[in-house]
């Protein structure tokens, strides 16, 4: 399981909206935060998304213990198991 | 506001002044009051005195809105006693210091709109320092120069106002960061993994001081 945590605002919204197109990723709601989880890696398209790259580097609020960023480039966000 | 604040009340009020030295005190005028329009608004002309062997000196204030002043320091008879490669006038570097590091300290002063950017923009491009970059941030647009002694000057505009959700964001964080930096070698995976761990503890039950007013999450969420 890779758990992603990313803050509700409208410049965010796209990563959750490209998230959600992969058919193995459930996106929930946490309070103000989207849950974004895939039962293997996780990957996000950056290009899909639009977010200029001061938004991209900074839309991720959390990271679940046990699951690790192993790409944040210009390309992608991945995460996964550690 | 009682988390964000630790429950003390918030008293006060904005910037008085924030000072700084300066060895070209007519340049700085320039800048200031003939380049980008701040009202002169306060002068102090003082002579030396004080156990330290003192300069006389003038301290001289600026309007940067909303009564927020920026103010200099001319010390007469003075040479910069600063050493370095790059920096500005009150703080030098060597030359492998880290630009970013360099950059780091800056005064951004808040303009409310657009229009009012691109204004300050055009006065800065006519003038003997123009604009180095324009950069759309994560929510703010701003515009950057260095005044006439090297000092890292930007001024911003808000993009949307900032929504009740990232004010708890905020709090997240900051009390994320204090808990990794309680432990042994502080990590930024670190701190996105307690930040996880804080969000699944309080974000749930948090409610909106008012409707955040967010984008149609209810399309994203299945």
């Amino acid at each position: 399981m890779s758990t992603l945590y990313v803050l509700d605002i409208p410049e965010n919204t796209a990563v959750a909206t490209i998230a959600a197109e992969d058919p193995t990723v459930v996106v929930d709601k946490i309070g103000p935060y989207f849950e974004i989880r895939a039962d293997g890696p996780l990957v996000v398209d950056r290009r899909a998304t639009g977010c200029r790259h001061a938004v991209w580097y900074s839309c991720v609020a959390g990271v679940a213990p046990g699951d690790v960023i192993t790409q944040h480039d210009k390309d992608a966000l991945r995460v996964e198991s550690a | 506001m009682t988390e964000s604040t630790g429950g003390l009340e918030h008293r006060v009020r904005g910037v008085d002044h924030v000072a700084f030295p300066t060895f070209d005190p007519a340049a700085t005028v320039r800048f200031y009051r003939d380049v980008l329009g701040f009202p002169v608004v306060h002068s102090i002309c003082a002579a030396g005195w004080g156990p330290e062997h003192h300069p006389d000196f003038i301290h001289f204030f600026f309007d940067i809105g909303n009564d927020d002043r920026i103010a200099f320091f001319y010390y007469f008879g003075t040479e910069n006693p600063t050493r370095g490669d790059k920096g500005d006038a009150y703080a030098k570097f060597a030359a492998d210091v880290p630009e970013y590091f360099v950059r780091s300290r800056h005064l951004a002063i808040h303009v409310e709109n657009e229009e009012d950017l691109l204004e300050y923009r055009r006065r800065l491009d006519a003038s003997d320092w123009p604009v180095e970059m324009q950069i759309q941030h994560e929510t703010i647009e701003s515009i950057y120069t260095h005044d006439p002694n090297g000092y890292f000057f930007e001024i911003t505009r808000a993009m949307r106002p900032v929504t009740p959700q990232e004010d708890l964001d905020a709090t997240l964080t900051i009390d994320a960061l204090l808990d990794v930096l309680d432990r042994p070698e502080p990590t930024f995976g670190k701190l996105l993994a307690r930040k996880a761990e804080l969000i699944v503890d309080r974000a749930a039950g948090w409610q909106p001081a008012e409707p955040a007013g967010t984008a149609g999450w209810e399309t994203v969420v299945r």
